[in-house]
């Protein structure tokens, strides 16, 4: 066996096709140094199997519309061959043909261009390099090589011959695409046998992930290989969970990893974020799981009347409190502006209060009574300020008006003295 | 004390001659009287805005940065700051009013007949500068509406034949609404449009003292004046009663009816709908919206501004092509085309408010 450095990396050859192989490395060797060429003007794979049926005939339609035409690779690029000679004898292997890729066989064949950092450097000066070495870290690899055949590898979730950019919306892999892209393996159907539900997707689409990307196209919204990787993919580990929500809730995360709660959740073996908001169905939290009910958050661990129960009620107050203010203020301000008021300030400080609000929700992942309502008494500050403006503003309001009416009042008394002057003048005149 | 300290003044400034020109100034007294009293508000309502527009000078500052946020400082932040701008707002578009009835009533009373030529004239090109004034301050709170009327209006100065380009560049500053121009526009505003207006203002004052109260001619046909009324102090007097009821509305304007400075400029932002000018280039705006993209092979915008254009130079020429008596078939025709002229004023200017005809 030889090793041979080309287009396809390092591929392992029979020793009785050195000759040929060598050549053709040669040949490609030489196609590479120059950049790459539209599709040559004369290719008898596409001559010939565009004639063929349907079946053999698609892969032509489907690979013009790839990234991988479109930066100007032809079919020798992965099956080999020579597209110069018109005859079946194309398709000799003397020539390099290799035919279709074995399903063990794609990983290698793609990595052998993907893996080559020089070599895709020259599609994109900062481009993705993949790592076999993550590949081989993935659930899907490790099953793959215990001779599972129903795993994905590279086309799987790629496609075939029509495989397009990330960056495309049309792509499986593009961001918004890729929940139904795992969904198309990851379904109860696919994969009944095997351990676990196989629910993810439907609980995705339902969670505030999902309806963020998919519903409203926020494409800041995690999609499955957000959490999971996608060449390694992998579930993250009960200790890991809080990592990785933390790649995006990076303040959460931080309190989370100072609190008291990291600590004991870890020694009991519960898995942080999860814990509490679950994995692929997460729903906006909201106020009533603070609480150690049957419904709330904490009842699971904490009992009522217990000194967390007492906290949280204290915190639900604080939060409570702070929302109700900024909502009374908010229509006070509305009455100013209503009245023609300039409200820049107080609807400034307003702003803030309402932002303090989430950052007083964020800090309670630090479960600490004393942090939490510190910073819940920081917003109540900022909206005391803006109440303080809207009342100002409508106390100006009221001054300005019976400062129009004093001076309207005034103005008048003036004009009348003027007009008892005029008279008072012209009176002997019209006398004499 | 106080009779030492006239006499003191009157050694050094020897205003003898002033005085003896006010105490012979009479104005004639007849049925036409009370329109006497508009050149006297205009000028009034001036001293406002100059007043007012030094107290906003304090605190604005001119560039683009800046503009926006030092209004809302005076708005929000500078006592009494918001009466000031409010006068200064409001007291600008009843000056432009008062300048109108003015220049109307003059019209229409043939106050343009020899020797008065000049003086109209002159009134022409200060009404003129007046809207200059209008035009130029509508720009500088740097808020969106102003942005984008500016533009509109640049662009209508743009559409000028020949000099259209030329015109548009020199008001920008460039091919676009930037920073210079609001810096530009603030040079006219403070600087070369009162400079202007004090000389033709003085010229403008000197002429009708020079020449006197005009008598129409259908006084004059009708047995003329009933008589005279001193101008110190008779009429002096009710100029300032009138002055004191227009400081009245302005103070239950700027109370009750705040000025707006809406949202901050944005170059880069689309233009807002119902972008439209000040209420007194309304008619000019609506007139341009209501013509057909091209009349014969001319563009329709042009058409209409060669129109406008000629119909205010006839309008200012009135002196010379009326009859020099203003009796007779033509000074009826001239009297006609001044009824037209304000009816045509006022329809186009409600039809903007209502939106209507846009193409």
């Amino acid at each position: 066996m030889a090793t041979v450095h080309g287009l396809h990396g390092r591929l392992r050859v029979p020793a009785g096709r050195r000759g040929a192989v060598v050549i053709l490395a040669a040949a490609l060797a030489g196609l590479l140094a120059a950049p790459p060429l539209p599709a040559a003007t004369k290719n008898s794979c596409v001559d010939c199997h565009r004639e063929l049926e349907p079946e053999m005939a698609r892969p032509i339609a489907e690979f013009g519309r790839s990234i991988h035409a479109a930066r100007g690779l032809e079919c020798t690029a992965c099956h080999g061959g020579d597209p110069t000679d018109e005859d079946i004898t194309a398709m000799d292997p003397d020539k390099g043909f290799k035919g279709r890729p074995s399903r063990d066989e794609i990983a290698a064949l793609c990595a052998s261009c993907h893996a080559d950092a020089a070599y895709m450097k020259r599609f994109n000066p900062k481009p993705y390099v993949f790592s076999i070495a993550e590949w081989k870290t993935s659930v899907h690899c490790k099953l793959e090589s215990e001779g599972d055949k129903k795993v994905a590898t590279c086309t799987g979730c790629h496609g075939v011959h029509d495989i397009r950019s990330p960056d495309d919306p049309t792509s499986r892999v593009y961001h918004r695409n890729v929940p139904e892209t795992c969904a198309a393996c990851h379904n109860p159907e696919y994969m009944k046998g095997r351990p676990g539900k196989a629910d993810q997707y439907e609980q995705y689409v339902g969670s505030v992930h999902g309806i963020a990307l998919l519903e409203k196209g926020d494409l800041s919204a995690p999609a499955c290989n957000d959490c999971h990787g996608n060449h390694g993919a992998a579930p993250p580990g009960v200790r890991n969970v809080a990592h990785v929500c933390g790649t995006c809730h990076g303040r959460v995360a931080e309190l989370f990893g100072a609190s008291r709660m990291k600590a004991a959740m870890d020694e009991a073996g519960m898995p942080g974020c999860v814990t509490c908001h679950g994995n692929h169905d997460i729903q906006p939290p909201s106020d009533d799981w603070i609480s150690t009910a049957e419904d709330g958050a904490c009842g699971d661990c904490h009992e009522p009347g217990s000194t967390a129960d007492r906290a949280t009620q204290s915190i639900i107050a604080a939060f409570r409190d702070l929302d109700r203010s900024i909502v009374t203020t908010d229509s006070l301000l509305q009455r100013a502006e209503v009245l023609g008021m300039a409200t820049e300030y107080g609807r400034g400080m307003l702003r803030e209060a309402s932002d303090q609000v989430i950052t007083a929700r964020a800090t309670l992942h630090s479960f600490d009574e004393e942090t939490i309502t510190a910073v819940a008494a920081d917003g109540q500050g900022l909206v005391d300020r803006a109440r303080d403006a809207a009342e100002g503003a409508l106390r100006d309001w009221r001054n300005r008006r019976v400062g129009m009416g004093v001076s309207v009042v005034v103005i008048l008394l003036l004009i009348a003295l003027l007009l008892a002057k005029i008279r008072s003048m012209e009176r002997p005149a019209t006398e004499h | 004390m106080l009779v030492r300290l006239r006499d003191w003044i009157w050694e050094r400034l020897g205003l003898e001659p002033i005085v003896a020109i006010a105490g012979h100034k009479e104005v004639p007294l007849h049925r036409h009287t009370f329109w006497y009293y508009w050149g006297g508000m205009t000028l009034f309502l001036f001293g406002v805005q100059v007043a007012t527009g030094i107290l906003l000078l304090l605190y604005y500052r001119p560039s683009a940065d800046e503009a926006y946020e030092s209004v809302q400082f005076i708005m929000t932040q500078v006592s009494f700051g918001w009466l000031i701008r409010g006068i200064h707002s409001w007291s600008a578009n009843l000056m432009v009013g008062a300048a109108m009835v003015h220049m109307f009533s003059a019209f229409m009373m043939k106050a343009y007949r020899r020797p008065r030529e000049a003086t109209w004239l002159s009134g022409m090109v200060l009404l003129a500068l007046t809207l200059g004034f209008g035009f130029s301050g509508y720009l500088l709170p740097w808020n969106e509406l102003a942005f984008f009327a500016t533009k509109v209006g640049t662009d209508i100065a743009g559409a000028l034949p020949g000099i259209g380009h030329f015109m548009l560049v020199f008001l920008r500053g460039g091919e676009q609404i930037t920073g210079g121009t609001l810096t530009r526009f603030f040079g006219f505003h403070v600087a070369v449009l009162p400079a202007i207006t004090t000389v033709l203002l003085g010229l403008h004052l000197y002429l009708v003292q020079r020449h006197g109260m005009s008598v129409p001619p259908s006084v004059e046909d009708t047995g003329g004046p009933r008589g005279a009324m001193k101008f110190v102090p008779g009429f002096l007097l009710r100029d300032a009663v009138g002055w004191l009821a227009a400081l009245a509305v302005l103070a239950l304007l700027a109370a009750l009816f705040p000025w707006e400075l809406g949202q901050k400029a944005d170059p880069y932002a689309p233009a807002p709908a119902g972008i439209r000018p000040e209420w007194y280039f309304g008619w000019m705006f609506q007139t341009l919206r209501m013509l057909p993209a091209h009349v014969l092979f001319l563009e329709g915008e042009l058409v209409g501004i060669l129109g406008i254009g000629l119909a205010g130079l006839l309008w200012m020429v009135a002196p010379f092509l009326d009859s020099p008596d203003g009796r007779g078939g033509r000074a009826r025709l001239w009297t006609t085309f001044g009824w037209l002229a304000i009816v045509y004023i006022i329809v186009f200017t409600l039809l903007m408010y209502r939106g209507g005809g846009g193409h």
